[in-house]
């Protein structure tokens, strides 16, 4: 039995793991862009020069041998033949497969602005290619515009400052973060990054660029008519899943490739998991997804039941943030605030059910929130001391000694 | 694999496990009575809440068979020890993104007070060979440890 | 099956002791040492708080202050004043109760067997009076009216009784203590909610205590009884559970309070309850020493030699001494009286009886003392005490331990026997102290404890590293029954001592560890060490003397320790007194003391270390003194 994976990120590597332990003797072979195995949550650690490449790794040095995986790596796949069973590299290299994962993840989503998509200097920060060109140019560069305050901007913006960058930012939105805080909990890091010498310009979006004669862009033109003048862009406008090796054959796929509770599409022996499923963009769903891939692939039928993807958590500056939930109340919602001078905590409740929380400042202890929203535990009895809630409230222990919601 | 049972009836709340915790987590050399207590880098990794009955629940990594917080870890920082069972974290890996907080279902983990850099968790006392310090100091025998299967 | 109750005892420093206990078949405190071994941390440390309603507050990192606010500087010095002031009270308790049976006494023309120490008394005092009752009234009464002044009125005796260099130093730093009685009052008063919250301030608290502790309750209480009780005489005695003859019918004394034996001694001793005994089938009464009222009767065993067997062991020996079978009563008054006797009494059928009802136990029959019915009492005492024996006598099987202990520790060592047997100078001492034969003089003094590496362990260790540094120990207290059944109280111990101070006992024939019995005999050891001072003309914190309370048990022995520091002096304890968890509190008492009274306190658990400690100290202090 060979399993073939494409992409070594969270989704592929879990997957690998799971398959070799489910089936010692199976021939694993991953395939992936990527020269190095790394978390893209750490690329900002890269670029602010806190670890080296190697450090971005999330699995063991020795992984690949250690788990007797067969790894084909800075090699993308361009096609897959579903009716041959085979996958095609970019250097027509094919590879049969018994089963096979796509794992691709994304790619960066450059917005047609100006001469964003030909200029030498804008770059996403998605892969470790990302941060090296980034890194390259930031040895010369001093003013940086971000593009975008999600949290890949952030962490851009974080970086650079600790290089001593001029770092400005532009976001679409009138507050920072705008998809996981609400305006108070964006402000407190709004006010940490302005204190560490970082600009924002609020509700602004990039309409035009000018271009000198190198290919780099010199000044981004706001919608405003604001010329801001830069010498590296990052672009952290949202990604794309990187769909390209599927394009011209026969897997569903719209945006994402389509799959169902099994991580299967719509060919046999085809999987997909992760960003590339479009189910979420958030790293331990694409760890699970990849382990349900493969659970299914050694022929255990295992549905992808933990779905819920609207969480985050976030850590700039010593203030760490967790965000459940899109925290938009909606009309008969009870929202509940705390705030004192080290933390804000704001909660949506919904039909006696937690809908969303956000804790900013201290978030020890407050892992039970995210299994209370996705499992729509009914806390209306306890909806009073929500910020105090904890596993004890639902305190069981199992035969085995495992913890055991008693609900 | 080896876990630390807990009988909750048992627990008076003493913060024993708690003492003895941050005892064997110290970073400076001593004996409990001069442990201190007012120094916020000594964090147990255990925690006792009282619930409104005056019974205790004790909050105790279980080391768990399917551990969310290591298929969260996007640092490669969390594992599970194939051969003990029990949940390791490397501090050196750590990204201090703190998804295995948000992800413990059970709410054990934390952030260290002290830097926001690194995850308060329970080693199973590996390096005091394995006898947890938490079990050691339970008056009541609330916590021991049991064989159980993986 | 083994017989014995569980095989987990802690260790001692008494090894026939360990294994007897080890093989009984009931329950001791040296059994519980195991099952209590989980000590709750922030007890250790003294930061735990129950003061009032929202407690109890403990300190941790998340909860640096309790819910009140106080941090961990303010709970553990309210903690630490409250066991201070509760220990001044037992002490003072102690003279208050000595001080009325001297004055009863001498009222209804009684027995005063020390008429030199109501010399020396009345020396102090400036009392001219001729007539002994008169002036034994007019001692006491002056005590007492020290004793019941306000807070706010400064005693009359203290400046009479302490060294006037120290007197000059504690008005210094206003440390001199009001009504000895006010200042346990006041004590928690200020240590109660939501009061006083000034660390400092409580520490000077205790230093005030321990001045009022220390003067009333030890000096002059020692003195006290000298004159009811007679003077202790140098002599040597058995000790250990040898001292138990089963023939006779025993009583087990326990407590503080050696005047309230008084009428009771003499009783047992005349032919007519010896007849009641022989009656009974006993060839007579004994009494069998145990805890500090043991010490004191043993310290004066020379008055007493028909009725008194023998001090059989300390305060955790009690319950191997009423295990052995052959007690048939215990009479009790003060602490250290186990609440653990009690299941073994039951069993054992043995007869308990409380003579003051602070020390009242659970299962036992009530009598305080009083004074007026002392002979009333005494008979009805001996009666039941009989009937005990009767019962219990062939019902009980003896479980006796005839090789414990030794047959002759030196006992009676006073500051009067100790300076009358050299001559009635203090000369001697000197000289060998300048010459260096003998390098220094160490008090380990105090209680025992289980739990500083278990029973007498700390405290025998140490007594035999400091003896072998040639420095010479006296003790006081339950330390003294631990070291004196273990062998370190007889001459034949000298081979125990370094070289030069071997050579000093040998010559002079005694061991190298002086007995002073009770701990209230550390009033003794200041008197010593207040007359050398006195002879060589310096202050007591220049002397070549440390204290150690290496195993001090209870709050008593708090007070005590702060008179220690009141004195200037150096004092070893070997587990913290529940302190560790304020920072000032520890640099107050092991640092910043050296400069208020020139005392401090040490630390340390470990019997060599604690040695090589007090060496260099009492080095420096030679040094200092060019000798």
């Amino acid at each position: 039995m060979r399993h073939v994976i494409i992409g070594a990120g969270a989704a592929g590597i879990t997957a690998a793991k799971t398959i070799r332990a489910c089936e010692p003797g199976a021939e694993i072979v991953m395939i992936s862009a990527d020269t190095h195995v790394h978390s893209r949550c750490m690329l900002h650690k890269y670029l602010s020069h806190e670890r080296d490449e190697r450090r971005l790794s999330f699995v063991p040095e020795d992984f690949f041998e250690e788990q007797k995986i067969t790894w084909i790596s800075g090699k993308r796949a361009s096609h897959v033949w579903t009716k041959t069973h085979n996958v095609q590299l970019e250097d027509d290299t094919v590879i049969s497969y018994d089963k096979l994962l796509i794992a691709t993840g994304a790619d960066s989503f450059i917005p047609p602005v100006g001469d964003f998509r030909k200029a030498r200097n804008v770059f996403g920060l998605r892969h470790l290619e990302d941060a090296k060109q980034i890194d390259e140019v930031a040895e010369t560069a001093e003013r940086v515009l971000i593009v975008g305050s999600g949290l890949v901007g952030l962490d851009a913006a974080y970086a650079l400052l600790e290089r001593g960058k001029d770092v400005t930012v532009v976001e679409m939105a009138d507050r920072i973060l705008p998809i996981q805080l609400d305006e108070t909990a964006g402000k407190t890091y709004q006010k940490l990054f302005e204190e560490a010498g970082c600009k924002f310009l609020l509700g602004r979006k990039a309409s035009n660029t000018v271009m000198d004669q190198t290919g780099s862009i010199r000044k981004v033109i706001l919608d405003d008519g604001r010329e801001i003048s830069c010498d590296l862009v990052i672009v952290a406008a949202g990604v794309r899943s990187a769909i390209s090796c599927v394009e011209s054959g026969e897997i569903a796929a719209d945006r994402f490739i389509q799959v169902d509770e099994y991580m299967r599409t719509n060919c046999p022996d085809v999987y997909a998991a992760g960003d590339v499923a479009g189910l979420s963009g958030i790293w331990p769903n694409a760890m699970k997804q990849g382990q349900t891939a493969a659970y299914n692939m050694c022929g255990r039928k295992v549905q992808y039941l933990d779905r819920y993807a609207m969480k985050n958590t976030m850590n700039f500056y010593g203030v760490t943030t967790l965000s459940l939930g899109k925290g938009a109340a909606e009309e008969g919602d009870e929202v509940v605030i705390c705030e004192d001078s080290r933390s804000y905590k704001k909660a949506v409740i919904r039909d006696g059910k937690l809908d969303s929380i956000l804790l900013q400042g201290n978030m020890d202890y407050s892992g039970v929130y995210q299994y209370l929203i996705k499992n729509q535990v009914d806390i209306s009895e306890k909806k009073d001391r929500i910020f105090a809630l904890s596993f004890g409230d639902f305190y069981g222990i199992a035969p085995d000694g495992q913890y055991d919601y008693q609900i | 694999m080896k876990r630390i049972m807990i009988d909750q009836a048992k627990c008076d709340g003493c913060k024993s496990c708690s003492i003895a915790c941050m005892q064997a987590h110290r970073t400076d050399e001593g004996t409990v009575y001069d442990l201190d207590l007012t120094d916020i880098h000594n964090e147990s990794r255990n925690h006792i809440i009282e619930m409104e009955d005056g019974t205790y629940r004790p909050i105790f990594c279980r080391h768990c068979d399917q551990p969310e917080c290591v298929m969260s870890c996007m640092s490669g920082a969390l594992t599970k020890d194939p051969a003990t069972g029990h949940v390791l974290y490397d501090g050196t890996k750590c990204g201090s993104c703190f998804m295995c907080v948000m992800n413990c279902p059970y709410g054990v983990l934390k952030a260290d007070t002290a830097t926001r850099t690194k995850v308060i968790k329970c080693d199973f006392c590996i390096d005091a060979g394995g006898e947890p310090s938490c079990v050691k100091a339970c008056p009541k025998n609330a916590v021991f440890v049991e064989e159980v299967v993986l | 099956m083994n017989q014995c109750f569980g095989c987990n005892t802690c260790k001692s420093a008494d090894k026939p002791l360990e294994t007897f206990i080890k093989g009984l078949p009931m329950e001791t405190s040296h059994h519980r040492v195991d099952t209590q071994k989980t000590k709750c941390g922030f007890g250790l440390q003294g930061v735990c708080c129950r003061l009032c309603a929202n407690g109890p507050c403990r300190i941790t990192p998340q909860s640096p202050r309790g819910i009140c606010g106080a941090n961990a500087d303010t709970i553990v010095t309210r903690n630490f004043l409250r066991a201070v002031a509760a220990g001044s009270g037992c002490y003072i308790h102690i003279v208050e109760n000595t001080a009325r049976n001297l004055l009863n006494t001498a009222k209804s023309k009684g027995e005063l067997k020390g008429i030199h120490a109501l010399d020396r008394l009345c020396g102090m005092f400036g009392i001219q009076e001729k007539d002994d009752y008169a002036r034994a009234e007019m001692v006491a009464e002056a005590v007492l009216a020290d004793l019941y002044k306000p807070e706010y009125v400064k005693m009359d005796l203290v400046e009479k009784v302490a060294y006037a260099p120290r007197v000059k130093r504690w008005k210094e730093l206003g440390i001199m203590p009001g009504g000895a009685k006010s200042e346990v009052f006041k004590g928690v008063v200020k240590c109660s909610t939501n009061l006083n919250s000034d660390p400092v301030d409580m520490l000077v608290d205790c230093l005030r205590l321990g001045i009022s502790t220390g003067v009333y309750g030890l000096t002059l209480t020692n003195l006290l009884n000298d004159v009811l009780l007679g003077e202790p005489e140098l002599r040597l005695a058995p000790v250990g559970l040898r001292v138990i003859d089963p023939e006779y019918i025993n009583i087990m004394i326990t407590g503080h309070q050696h005047t309230i034996f008084v009428d009771l001694q003499e009783r047992l001793t005349k032919p007519d309850a010896v007849a009641k005994a022989q009656a009974a089938g006993a060839k007579g009464f004994k009494l069998v020493g145990c805890t500090c009222v043991g010490q004191d009767l043993q310290l004066r065993g020379s008055h007493y030699e028909e009725v008194f067997d023998g001090h059989a062991g300390n305060n955790y020996t009690s319950e191997a001494i009423l295990a052995t079978g052959a007690i048939d009563a215990v009479l009790s008054e003060f602490n250290c009286t186990l609440p653990g006797i009690e299941p073994i009494c039951d069993e054992l059928k043995i007869k308990q009886i409380c003579l003051d009802s602070v020390a009242k136990k659970a299962n036992a029959e009530m009598m305080e003392f009083d004074f007026s019915k002392r002979e009333e009492q005494s008979e009805a005492i001996i009666d039941k005490i009989v009937a005990a024996y009767k019962e219990r006598r062939g019902s009980v099987k003896l479980n006796l331990l005839p090789d414990h202990g030794n047959d002759n520790t030196l006992t009676g060592v006073s500051e009067g026997s100790l300076k009358k047997f050299l001559g009635d100078s203090w000369k001697p001492l000197i000289d060998l102290i300048v010459s260096g034969d003998i390098k220094g003089i160490a008090g380990v003094v105090g209680c025992s404890n289980l739990t500083a590496g278990g029973h007498d362990v700390l405290t025998v260790e140490l007594t035999k590293k400091l003896i072998a540094k040639d420095i010479i120990v006296l003790t006081a207290g339950c330390s003294s029954g631990g070291i004196e059944n273990c062998g370190l109280m007889t001459p034949d111990a000298a081979k125990y001592a370094g070289p030069k101070l071997r050579a000093v006992c040998e010559k002079l024939g005694i061991p190298p560890v002086l007995n002073f019995g009770p701990c209230l005999a550390i009033g003794r050891l200041e008197i010593v060490a207040t007359e050398i001072a006195e002879e060589l003309g310096v202050d007591l914190p220049q002397l070549p003397l440390v204290l150690s309370a290496a195993q001090w048990l209870e709050e008593q022995a708090l007070a005590d320790g702060a008179f220690g520091l009141a004195l200037g002096l150096p004092l070893h304890l070997g587990l913290p007194p529940f302190v560790t968890g304020s920072k000032t509190a520890v640099k107050v008492l092991t640092e910043d003391m050296k400069e208020l009274t020139g005392g401090r306190v040490i630390i340390n658990s470990d019997a060599a270390d604690s040695a090589d400690i007090l060496e260099k100290i009492i080095l420096e202090k030679r040094a200092a003194l060019n000798i």
